[in-house]
């Protein structure tokens, strides 16, 4: 295939030595038409020829022409114009600015700008405004709902918050489906792209296909986040400018808990129980906490038996988070700059959590006669002090503690936890099993520093008006070292007999993950033949290296209080150290064929190395092939209407490979946590196996386009279908345990996931000064499993034993299972005659966890200066499993443990099962254990009962923002720009109509299989938040 | 200068082309080793055996919960699926799943040294394996077996009939032995030192443990299997000539447990405390069953004080499966775990005692395939006390466990082994409970729906999902008994 291409392009040479005839040479400026400023790069071509040549930085030009020819000036952005030269020598000409065009720059791979006609596959940009509209933290929350296909889920909202990047749905039951992130022309990572800067960024182009796969290689099969970050320009004007916000944050809800009855057990009053079985609330004064000895300085604690409202929610303190921005960019004939220094500094809902950010961006180019130099760069470091992880002899998450505080428990007054007379002390305090939070705060800390360098410089080099060949080498660095601690604790038996006593430990670890990526390509220009035609390509071959490293060492029983050094630790101390390398090259080839500027085709391939398959057999070649047909040009016709002003139609096939993880293609013998031990050291077989043929995994995608301009370009109308098929799935199976292992890495059946997706979006109002815009968007993807193994009908993601994520035949991926209720054929619940108590049944399929369809819309009203814009997102027809109710059922907060009055009830729409097979219903046996033991057992059990809608409505930005007006600015001389505005961050979420703990789209952790196993929702996070804030930008 | 950069490009190309393997050469771990002698193996193959027999929800834990040796603390809800007896797929899953996955997983690996070199390494995998098969299968009837532990060769392994595995892990059992014998008999063979946990190397004891294990899967079977094949087995073992065990047998690292995170015995780090001597949750909530505690102080039985921790307000066992939560038994003042099972992180994992071994070859005599059966028996409670350290006085003498009074021989000798082995190895107690009836007034939980006590486990979840090809359907928990029990 190199050499096809190869000699492609020596054809294309050959067809274009031109031969000179009588010539001579005409020069001339071409200046804008806006602003009279010199164009630079403007193409300038004899038309009908293929010679020609482009302005330098001043708009000059110099060419030489045959009588009688015409000039044809063309240049992105810009009206195309074509100027006869008749007699003249000098010609100025001015270019008019193309709106329509000019926001139709795509960005592809390798930093290559392409007009977005030429573009053969689907792609979506997003704005600098658009993206910032919420001055959210990380750039890949802003993204939320305004990219048809694009589903952000965000996963966690502590000070850190993380997001998951998924376009178009799952491809691959164990490989990453997340979306693959370029910044400013290099490959990069997700964290390096939550890790930028938002207000540095200038615009992200979305690649929803995988087309990119074939010059980016297995990383783009998941589509591309294509970054663009904020630069000078040439001949721009020097600005500085400084935006800043404060935005405070507060929780928005919590669990849907019961307020009928309080602390106690068994139907019975328990002042120290965690639970809440006591009798119904009484509003009688009664003690909580323990029984204090005669003598002791601390009396008996008293409070009113009732609920107290908003007891948990207390304990929560209104978050605030301030970032502040400084940014100077410019530019003279050679040269251009942005630099930018950005702050944030983020108090948590959780009392003493807290985290900041820096960062520095250097950006900068220069032109040295035929040779230019880009950097892009940022510096980014974050701090952050929060609650640990695991509080308490049971290792527990702080939410735990406040969910097990029973509903008359005034929380927040126990704060004075260090005051040994206090309600709030250790021995103290009321409850005997799960210690008090703000004791958790003081005396569990996980401390995080990072930083992390991402930097890329290319270097271009015209070797002719047409040849360009560029070098790119980037860097991306992160490292950082942790502190986590917890303190001992020990407790006066005779006060809180329940509690172990809590040990200490530190843990002190550093890691360093570098990835360096380096990338040449010889951009060969375009060519045009045989008069309707044209050509473009490209080579280029690409280097990826990363390392992982990282070291912790954890030391137990320290013996002086406060103090975190190892040295400190008791016994022998525990370390791990973890390394792994992989390394990847590539060469890749593209090439455009045009047919009368309204027909493309693209042909793309790339040939792999990666150093994770068999020496012998480590490569593979991925092509693509696409098609892109201006049907508004080729068939003017169809645009003899009011309606339809513009359209194009693409269809593309792609096929991407996804290799194997590091070092999974040998078994390896791992040390067990329990060796050495005594004088003898000790190797175990992993868990995982591997299937001694395992090979790459193949995906294949076809997609099929349609972009409009409505109404004279005042509307867009994109849709697009796609279809995936992944095969040989290098997937995580579960295998018999009996087998000596829990998991086979082996390939295995077939994907499919298609899916539609629409977007909708223009000027719907505009009268006078008034502007309504609005941009909807429309997707809809489905999962499903085809095929697993002859003997292999699911695949476990993510099992809690009694429920979990699944891969099975013939559903929809991912799918979760619960213990189900057995039933009988006309739908009843099956009980047991002998108690009452429904049966428990089989672990069956619930539903999926992926929706039938989101809707995202941006609206957005502008009136003069002032303008109000909305990001709203509705998902729904996927489920998901509420861990945080099952966990909190043996508690008796639920909901549904008050539905009977605490008293033994017929379990409705139930039957018996009769010796002869048949059903008769239950009308009168009750179930046994009303009062606690049927909701701590039977019920909780059925694990069926904790699956719920996921349907959300969230209006998950709102900004108000008002800008002076153009004469104020001028009369200050100094400001050229002043906007004040207000936001909001998930103002309002509407969940469906059930007993609600979270938000559905939290989830607990990457699962124990891997990442993909969405819709466990979790209790580890904290409760669900909305903001409210202000920001202010100033440019001078 | 066009021409420069492209022979720059040329020359970069041919350069990242011509070193192309030794650059992606580089997939090598560097944390974890594709290889390691036999020595490294066996003793994380023992280590596990020991933490699946006594750990928190495994095998001998599941044996004291069923038989109502233990109870629970007021205070805590720790034992609601035992005292429910709510036996489902992922009830005691981890019996299952760690037999696989760890021990048996280390031990069947061991079958794939030399055995010209390191056939007694073979020969102890082989006899641990037949070990751990026989319990696996008494809890679950017919389990993967010929075709498990393949790995990848087959991750999907038929399930094997339960006495079709009993028939061939004496065969095992005698290959073991034989093995042995090989490689004593070859000057080239290395021997365990201190890496076997178990003997330290002593190659007879090994053989003798062979034995030993054959005579509890014969006394299992003997009904079940007729007198002709009990008979050539045990004629067999005595031609052998190795004998028995003369005492427990122990999991004792080189060097012993230690007092540190995740190296001391694996019981004490559930039931005892943690390295700063703190206690266990587990073993807070654990204790006595108010029927052990009675049945102990009723026969004067001095062991009372070595099973169980006296509190100063006198012992007291709890009923199992009660709803209510009343504070008198709190943990302070209830009999936990006592202190010759819970002697301290140093301490050694019993896996098999010598008091049961007499009692397996008390009932094959009192079934007529020789020997004394008082005498085995009396030296089987003698074992016991000596196990605990217990001064057994006239104990012998009681009513209750004098051979010569009682009026049923085994009930008297399976109600002894199951005394013998509370605590140690439980299980055994619930198989003999399914097989004979004995202790034939043993209460049931008071929680218990049917008020029937499970004679078997259900195939966890795993196997549903893992090898749905295989897996046959689930038995009745509570009347599907054992081929050997019927």
């Amino acid at each position: 295939m190199k050499r096809i291409l190869l000699l492609c392009f020596m054809g294309v040479f050959a067809l274009f030595s031109v031969a000179n005839a009588q010539e001579r040479t005409v020069s001339g400026k071409v200046t804008s038409g806006a602003d009279g400023s010199a164009i630079p790069g403007v193409n300038v071509m004899i038309k009908g020829t293929s010679t020609g040549t482009t302005t330098d930085i001043d708009g000059n030009f110099k060419l030489s022409v045959q009588d009688g020819a015409v000039l044809q000036f063309s240049s992105i952005g810009m009206k195309k114009k074509d100027v006869p030269v008749g007699s003249r020598s000098v010609m100025d000409i001015t270019l008019e600015e193309d709106i329509a065009e000019l926001s139709e720059v795509v960005v592809t791979a390798y930093g290559v700008e392409r007009a977005a006609n030429e573009i053969t596959y689907q792609t979506e940009k997003v704005g600098a405004e658009e993206i910032m509209q919420g001055q959210q933290q990380i750039a890949a929350v802003g993204l939320a709902g305004k990219v048809a296909g694009l589903q952000i889920n965000v996963q966690n909202n502590g000070v850190n918050p993380q997001a998951q990047i998924l376009l178009r749905g799952f491809r691959s039951i164990s490989a990453n489906n997340e979306a693959m992130i370029v910044i400013d022309g290099a490959v990069a990572t997700i964290g390096a792209f939550n890790n930028l800067n938002p207000n540095d960024i200038q615009s992200i182009d979305i690649l929803k296909g995988a087309n990119a796969g074939a010059l980016y290689g297995s990383r783009a099969a998941n589509g591309a986040v294509i970054v663009t970050t904020k630069q000078g320009k040439i001949g721009q004007r020097f600005i500085a400018g400084v935006n800043s916000s404060l935005t405070f944050e507060e929780v928005s809800f919590l669990p849907d808990f019961q307020t009928e009855h309080g602390i106690g057990w068994d139907g019975h009053y328990d002042p120290i129980e965690n639970t809440n079985w006591g009798p119904r609330f009484d509003g009688q004064m009664r003690r909580v906490g323990p029984d204090f000895p005669d003598g002791y300085p601390v009396a008996d604690q008293y409070i009113p038996y009732a609920p107290i409202k908003d007891n948990l929610r207390d304990f929560f303190n209104t978050g605030s988070t301030l970032q502040n921005n400084v940014y100077l960019s410019g530019g003279d004939e050679t040269s251009t700059f942005f630099l930018s220094v950005g702050n944030t500094n983020t108090k948590g809902i959780v009392p003493d959590d807290e985290y900041s950010r820096r960062t520095v961006r250097v950006n900068a180019s220069k032109k040295i006669g035929k040779v230019k130099l880009d950097l892009s760069s940022q510096y980014f470091e974050d701090e952050s002090s929060v609650v640990g992880g695991s509080i308490g002899d049971q290792d527990r998450p702080l939410y735990w503690f406040i969910l097990n505080t029973p509903a008359n428990i005034p929380l927040s007054e126990y704060k004075d936890w260090q005051n040994p007379i206090g309600y709030g002390y250790a021995d103290n305090y009321y409850n005997a099993y799960y210690q008090n939070p703000y004791w958790a705060i003081g005396t569990n800390r996980n401390n995080d520093w990072t930083n992390r360098l991402i930097a890329n410089v290319n270097a271009s080099y015209k070797i002719t008006d047409k040849i360009n060949f560029a070098v790119r080498t980037g860097i991306n660095r992160r490292t950082g070292w942790g502190k986590n601690w917890r303190d001992a604790q020990t407790y006066n038996p005779d006060l809180q007999p329940s509690h172990a006593d809590v040990s200490s430990f530190l843990t002190d670890s550093e890691f360093q993950d570098v990835e360096f990526n380096s990338n040449a390509i010889l951009s060969l220009g375009t060519y045009e033949f045989g008069g309707d035609f044209s050509i473009n390509g490209f080579l280029g071959a690409a280097v990826i290296s990363s390392q992982y490293r990282a070291s912790s060492i954890t030391a137990v029983n320290l013996s002086i209080p406060g103090f975190y050094d190892i040295s400190n630790g008791t016994g022998q101390l525990t370390a791990a150290v973890d390394q792994s390398q992989k390394r990847v090259y590539g060469f890749f080839g593209d090439v455009t064929v045009g047919f009368r500027k309204w027909a493309y085709l693209n042909l793309a391939g790339r040939q792999d190395y990666t150093s994770t398959l068999p020496l012998d057999n480590n490569s593979y070649f991925y092509p693509s092939t696409s098609l892109s047909v201006i049907l508004s040009d080729a068939f003017p016709v169809i645009t003899e209407n009011p309606v339809l002003s513009f359209a194009k139609i693409t269809v593309s096939n792609s096929t991407v490979y996804n290799d194997l993880g590091i070092y999974d293609l040998n078994e390896r013998l791992t040390q067990p946590r329990f060796f050495p031990l005594g004088n003898t050291n000790g190797f175990e077989q992993s868990l995982v196996t591997v299937d001694p043929n395992i090979q790459k995994e193949r995906l294949n995608t076809w997609e099929l386009g349609l972009n409009t301009g409505l109404f004279n370009e005042r509307f867009k109308l994109d849709v697009s279908v796609f279809n995936t098929i992944t095969t040989d799935l290098i997937t995580e199976t579960t295998p018999s345990f009996a087998s000596g292992s829990s998991t086979f890495l082996t390939n295995i059946g077939k994907l499919s996931s298609k899916g539609l997706e629409a977007s909708f979006g223009g000027n719907v109002l505009k009268i006078g000064d008034f502007r309504w815009d609005l941009n909807a968007n429309f997707t809809t993807y489905e999962t499903v499993v085809k095929e697993i193994k002859d003997d292999l009908k699911e695949v476990a993601l993510d099992d809690f034993g009694g429920y979990g994520t699944y891969a099975i035949v013939g559903m929809a991926f991912p799918q979760i299972k619960a213990q189900s209720y057995v039933r009988d054929p006309q739908g009843r619940v099956v009980i047991n005659p002998a108690n009452g108590n429904p049966e428990i049944g089989e672990v069956l399929p619930q539903g999926k966890t992926t929706p039938d369809y989101i809707i995202g819309l941006t609206s957005g009203f502008s009136f003069k200066g002032l303008s109000l814009s909305a990001t709203m997102d509705y998902r729904t027809g996927h489920i998901y499993y509420s861990q945080g109710h099952d966990q909190m059922e043996f508690t008796g907060r639920s909901m549904e443990s008050v539905s009977s009055d605490r008293k033994d009830f017929v379990f409705p729409n139930s039957s018996i099962r009769q010796s002869d097979g048949t059903f008769v219903a239950n009308t009168n046996i009750p179930i046994s254990g009303g009062r606690m033991g049927f909701w701590q057992n039977t019920f909780n059990e059925i694990k069926e009962n904790y699956v719920r809608d996921a349907t959300a409505f969230k209006i998950r930005e709102l900004a108000l923002n008002y800008s002076l007006p153009t004469s104020v600015l001028e009369s200050t001389r100094v400001l050229s720009k002043v906007t004040v505005g207000i936001v909001a961050r998930n103002l309002w979420v509407s969940l469906a109509n059930q007993t609600n703990f979270s938000d559905p789209e939290f989830r607990n952790t990457g699962g124990a299989n891997n990442d993909n196993g969405v819709g466990i929702g979790g209790y580890l996070q904290s409760p669900p938040t909305r903001s409210l804030g202000f920001n202010l930008n100033i440019e001078f | 200068m066009k021409k420069k950069i492209f022979i720059l490009f040329a020359v970069a190309f041919a350069s990242v082309m011509s070193s192309c393997n030794d650059y992606l050469d580089v997939n090598t771990d560097p944390n974890n080793p594709t290889s390691a002698d036999p020595y490294l193996i066996l003793p994380v193959a023992q280590n596990y055996t020991a933490r699946w027999m006594h750990s928190d929800r495994r095998v001998s834990h599941l044996g004291n919960m069923l038989m109502y040796n233990w109870s629970e603390s007021a205070g805590f809800s720790w034992y609601n699926d035992e005292f429910l007896y709510q036996v489902n797929t992922n009830f005691y899953g981890g019996i299952f799943n760690d037999a696989y996955l760890r021990a048996l997983k280390q031990y069947a690996l061991l079958d794939s040294y030399d055995p010209e070199v390191y056939g007694a390494y073979v020969a102890i995998g082989k006899i641990m394996k037949s070990y751990t098969f026989q319990i696996l299968t008494d809890f679950y009837g017919d389990i993967p077996y010929f075709d498990a532990l393949q790995r990848s060769n087959n991750p999907s392994p038929k399930y094997d009939a339960a006495s079709e595995i009993y028939d061939d892990l004496i065969i095992q059992l005698t290959e073991a032995i034989a093995m042995i014998d090989a490689a004593e008999a070859n000057a080239t063979s290395i021997f365990p030192e201190g890496d076997d946990m178990i003997f330290g190397g002593d190659m007879l004891m090994w053989k003798q443990f062979a034995n030993t294990i054959k005579v509890r899967i014969l006394n299992r079977v003997a009904s079940a299997k007729g007198d002709a094949y009990v008979n050539t087995e045990l004629a067999a073992i005595a031609a052998e000539g190795s004998g028995f065990i003369t005492s427990n047998v122990v999991i004792t690292p080189d060097g012993g447990y230690l007092n540190e995170e995740d190296k001391q015995n694996p019981f004490w780090e559930d039931f005892g405390a943690n390295v700063a001597g703190s206690p266990t949750l587990s073993g807070q909530a654990t204790c006595a069953s108010d029927f052990m505690i009675q049945l102990l102080q009723d026969n004067a039985d001095s062991r009372i004080d070595y099973l169980f921790e006296q509190p100063a307000t006198g012992h007291l066992g709890v009923p199992q499966g009660i709803t209510a939560d009343p504070a008198v038994y709190a943990p302070s003042l209830v009999s936990n775990i006592g202190p010759a099972l819970l002697q301290g992180p140093e301490q050694g994992s019993i896996i098999f005692t010598l008091a049961e071994h007499n009692f397996n070859m008390a009932e094959l005599a009192l079934n007529g395939f020789g020997g004394d059966p008082q005498t085995f028996y009396e030296a089987g409670v003698t074992a016991a006390f000596n196990t605990l350290g217990a001064p057994i006085g006239s104990y012998l003498n009681q009513p209750f466990a004098n051979y010569v009074a009682a009026s049923d021989k085994l009930e008297v000798i399976i109600t002894q082994k199951w005394l013998a082995v509370q605590g140690l190895t439980a299980e055994q107690s619930w198989f003999d409970h399914t097989r004979t009836g004995y202790p034939s007034d043993l209460p049931i939980s008071q929680e218990a729906p049917n008020l029937v006590r499970p004679v078997r486990l259900l195939y966890p979840a795993s196997e549903t999902s893992g090898n749905s090809a295989n897996i046959p359907a689930q038995a009745n928990p509570f009347t599907d008994k054992q081929f050997w029990a019927n």
